[in-house]
């Protein structure tokens, strides 16, 4: 029984299929890798399951529950946490306002009582040491470079301990030295138990730390399995070159 | 000590004592309607700065509120003779849940539609009181009876007083609520919906509650303030209240102030609201105060849409940074 | 209420088309200046009512007919619209969040200008032929409003023409359906912010000249306006001209409409609660696309 799984999901946008009758499934307690090549409809996914886009066809079901129709916030209370391809942070607020914003089912008396922050601080010192970000608390969101904002990121996703987490790109245009930083980091939550459905093109990054990956292409899955099954895959490599050679003609 | 007067708390107090004082101080009485129009223009910038200023939506539908609170008020006195520094209280709750009610519809759209649908708002309840005659007596307005208490009423030259010991505890309490609301979670929540409302709401939070809240909290003060306004006048008419132009003035004084800062809009209110009265006062029944005011709205967008207080806070921080570089490494 | 007669509802129909063609000439700058700026100048009715004074004055002084005069009104507006963009318009940093602020700035410096000049005291240009009506097979037209629809279209269509012969005309309309591939072709947007508002603000001229001789006004008149353009730029689609010609024409009618079957007193809320209404349930309006969302 899959802790998550999309079921035959179709999504358009002006009469383009950004996804295509796609199903996938992430296992309790796996990393799970979502790889394709631009356009392929990875994030389209992404957005479709955590309640950013409404899908046209398919149900969303985690743990055993229908997830679709819910809002973003709704489903980020049924545990799924999610980073963004483009880091979003609250850029003029501190590091640590970050951290404090997430909000876990908070009753309105909670929200509106003045204690609530400070109980917080403390698990948000103790995730930003994990990360070790935690000198740059009083700091604007801004003023950090681009790796440490993607760590930024994910600590604050932390706060309510969700119990499967989405990456879009964790890598993405950040430096070897802290996308090693990244990767212990994931491992380690992993260890604890998190789930995690990523998508990245840092192929080496994808094939250390996955169990399992699913390949899309123009919105549809077109392979699934381990990682040294999808490195000979032949429709994989086809997919990718085939993309390439389009990019190339196209530019 | 110190330390205590340089808190919230702290200033509240000197602003009550000081407010407290100055009718005793003034006895003049332009002077004292200047300090109760002041008052109940900060009562009404700092009550719009909750969702004008923390979630950064810009209502100009608050006049409704205004003028709502202020119809309420005017038809409970004349008709059932209540008196409207204890009823306005809970007049103004009424007026909540029709805000409720407008924003739970207007919060659904953003940015520059936002702002044309509350818009909308002022004008549906401009027409609605020009046309339901037998309760608003239309365009002829509504008149109170003189103010007083328990059948007296105040004598001509103590009878601004009141008025501004109300306006002042309203202040204060404005100002209290909207530094809780600042300091809780719900502040921080809105906030980060003025900053990125997709990410907000990523993190858990329920925007579309957030905002609708924020917006009937701050509708509560400025229909307070409404109320208590038309029974300062005795006299209350739509094209008085249910003006884009009254929304307007909250909006200029938070902006001027800086919106999104506690003390902002108090600020200015208490640089605008002055300057206004003098200005209608020495143009007399002519309308070039709207472009005065107008000309001033246009400097401040253009020139410091920021408002005061960001800018000064931004210089002195710059000078502190200049004074002690690097105080920690990056 | 009572429902009307067939007669007096093809009565109905036949003014609320009329003045629906002149709704559309004095949206259309409305509609025109979002699409590319994407500003809701809310001063609009301001501008409406400038024009409408300037025509009166011209009636005043020289007698001159005020549909003539849209021929002197409309390059001065022109003009004023140039130079407002390039001054003042430009400056606006976010233009998104404090466009509505700086148009309603403007707004108040004219209605308080105006108000300085001519007082509340509500005005209308009288040409001679302000009372007459013609009767078309027992239809009663009058002849300011007939005048008004033809002119508005004659208009519309010299409007029509600039924007899709004249080069920065296809400019403008590039630049409407996608910003950044325009100025990837080589289209200046400065250049085409300036055009365009000056297009816009000139068609209020139009507009004002039209409204003189229909309606009565003062300067407080302008906010009435705002709200009447503003609710069918918004329901026709921000940005789009056909789409505000067709919202016109729906407005216009219902308008009337509501004028007989309800009161006269009653028949803006039309505007309002379509305004209302159609940026909740269809934000995009009758034809335009969705309106930029945040996240």
């Amino acid at each position: 029984m899959p802790m998550l799984s999309a079921n035959n999901v179709s999504k358009s946008f002006g009469g383009i299929k950004a996804v295509d009758s796609c199903s996938i499934e992430v296992e309790r307690g796996s990393i799970t890798g979502l790889i394709g090549p631009n356009g392929s409809g990875k994030t389209t996914l992404f957005n479709i399951i955590t309640g950013f886009y409404q899908l046209d066809e398919g149900t969303i079901v985690l743990e055993d529950k229908p997830i679709h129709g819910l809002k973003p916030n709704q489903i980020y209370h049924r545990g799924i946490g999610r980073t963004f391809q483009i880091t979003r942070l609250f850029w003029k607020m501190t590091v640590l306002e970050n951290m404090i914003v997430p909000v876990k089912q908070l009753g309105l008396a909670t929200l509106m009582s003045q204690g609530v922050k400070n109980y917080e601080e403390e698990k948000a010192m103790e995730l930003l040491e994990m990360v070790g970000l935690a000198k740059f608390r009083n700091e604007e969101a801004r003023k950090l470079s681009f790796g440490q904002q993607k760590l930024i990121e994910l600590a604050a996703v932390l706060m309510s301990d969700p119990a499967m987490i989405l990456l879009d790109e964790p890598a993405g245009g950040v430096n070897p030295v802290m996308i090693e930083k990244m990767m212990d980091i994931v491992d380690e939550l992993n260890q604890k138990g998190t789930t995690f459905l990523l998508v990245e093109h840092n192929m080496r990054l994808v094939m250390e730390l996955c169990q399992h990956i699913i390949v899309l292409d123009h919105g549809q899955k077109i392979a699934e399995g381990e990682p040294a099954e999808i490195q000979n895959n032949p429709l994989v490599l086809e997919a990718y070159l085939g993309s390439t050679q389009n990019a190339n003609a196209s530019a | 000590m110190l330390k205590f007067f340089r808190s919230t708390p702290g200033l509240v107090a000197i602003l009550f004592v000081v407010g407290l004082i100055s009718p005793w101080v003034m006895p003049n009485q332009y002077y004292q309607h200047i300090i109760v129009m002041t008052l109940m223009a900060a009562v009404m910038a700092s009550s719009w700065n909750i969702i004008g200023g923390y979630a950064g939506y810009t209502s100009l539908g608050h006049a409704a509120f205004f003028g709502l609170g202020g119809y309420l008020v005017a038809w409970t006195n004349t008709h059932y003779g209540w008196h409207p520094f204890i009823s306005v209280w809970f007049l103004s709750l009424i007026v909540v849940a029709v805000a409720l009610v407008m924003g739970w519809i207007a919060l659904r759209t953003q940015g520059s539609a936002f702002v044309v649908v509350t818009i909308a708002i002022v004008f549906i309840f401009r027409l609605l009181a020009l046309n339901l005659g037998s309760i608003t007596n239309g365009a002829n307005g509504m008149t109170q009876p003189r103010p007083g208490w328990g059948g007296a009423q105040w004598s001509p030259e103590l009878f601004k007083i009141p008025f501004l010991y109300f306006f002042l505890v309203l202040l204060c309490l404005t100002i209290f609520a909207s530094w809780w609301i600042r300091n809780s979670k719900f502040g921080l929540g809105l906030i980060a919906i003025r900053e990125d409302e997709g990410k907000a709401e990523s993190v858990g939070i329920d925007t579309m509650m957030y905002k609708v809240l924020a917006f009937g909290i701050s509708a509560y003060f400025v229909a307070v303030a409404g109320g208590i306004y038309s029974y300062l006048f005795t006299y209350i008419e739509p094209g008085f209240v249910f003006d884009v132009f009254v929304s307007v003035t909250m909006v200029l004084m938070a902006i001027l102030g800086g919106r999104g800062t506690l003390w902002g809009p108090v600020l200015g209110a208490f640089i605008m609201q002055p300057l206004s009265i003098w200005v209608v006062g020495a143009f007399g029944g002519s309308s070039i105060h709207l472009t005065v005011f107008g000309g001033i709205l246009l400097l401040v967008m253009l020139f410091m849409p920021q408002g005061i207080l960001p800018a000064v806070s931004e210089s002195l921080n710059r000078r502190k940074q200049v004074q002690s570089p690097a105080q920690e490494a990056k | 209420m009572s429902l009307p007669s067939a007669h007096l509802f093809i009565q109905t129909l036949i003014l609320g088309i009329l003045v629906g063609g002149v709704y559309a000439l004095m949206a259309s700058g409305l509609t025109l200046i979002f699409g590319v700026m994407k500003v809701i100048n809310v001063a609009h009715g301001a501008f409406l009512i400038l024009g409408a004074y300037l025509t009166y004055l011209l009636f005043q002084w020289f007698k001159l007919d005020p549909i003539i005069s849209i021929a002197i009104t409309m390059p001065l507006f022109f003009l004023f619209g140039w130079l407002l963009q390039k001054y003042v318009f430009s400056r606006i940093e976010s233009p998104e969040q404090t466009s509505v602020l700086v148009t309603f700035a403007l707004a108040l410096i004219l209605e308080g200008l105006l108000g300085a000049i001519f007082q509340t005291t509500a005005r209308s240009v009288t040409p001679s032929y302000s009372t007459a009506t013609i009767i078309l097979a027992t239809y009663r037209i009058p002849v300011t409003r007939l005048a008004g629809f033809v002119t508005a279209l004659v208009v519309l269509l010299i409007l029509y023409y600039v924007l899709e012969r004249t080069r920065l005309g296809r400019a403008v309309r590039a630049t409407i359906q996608d910003p950044r591939a325009a100025q990837l072709v080589g289209v200046k947007i400065s250049m085409v912010s300036a055009f365009t508002f000056a297009l816009g603000v000139s068609t209020a001229a139009a507009g004002g000249s039209l409204l003189s001789m229909i309606y009565t006004f003062n300067p407080a008149s302008q906010g009435d306006w705002v709200a009447k353009t503003l609710a069918i730029i918004v329901l026709g689609g921000m940005g789009s001209l056909p789409g505000a010609l067709i919202a016109s024409l729906i407005l216009g009618v219902m308008e009337q409409l509501t004028a007989i079957i309800v009161t006269l007193y009653w028949s803006p809320i039309v505007f309002y609660v379509f305004l209302f209404l159609t940026l909740i349930v269809r934000p995009q309006g009758l034809m335009g696309e969705v309106i930029r969302e945040k996240g």
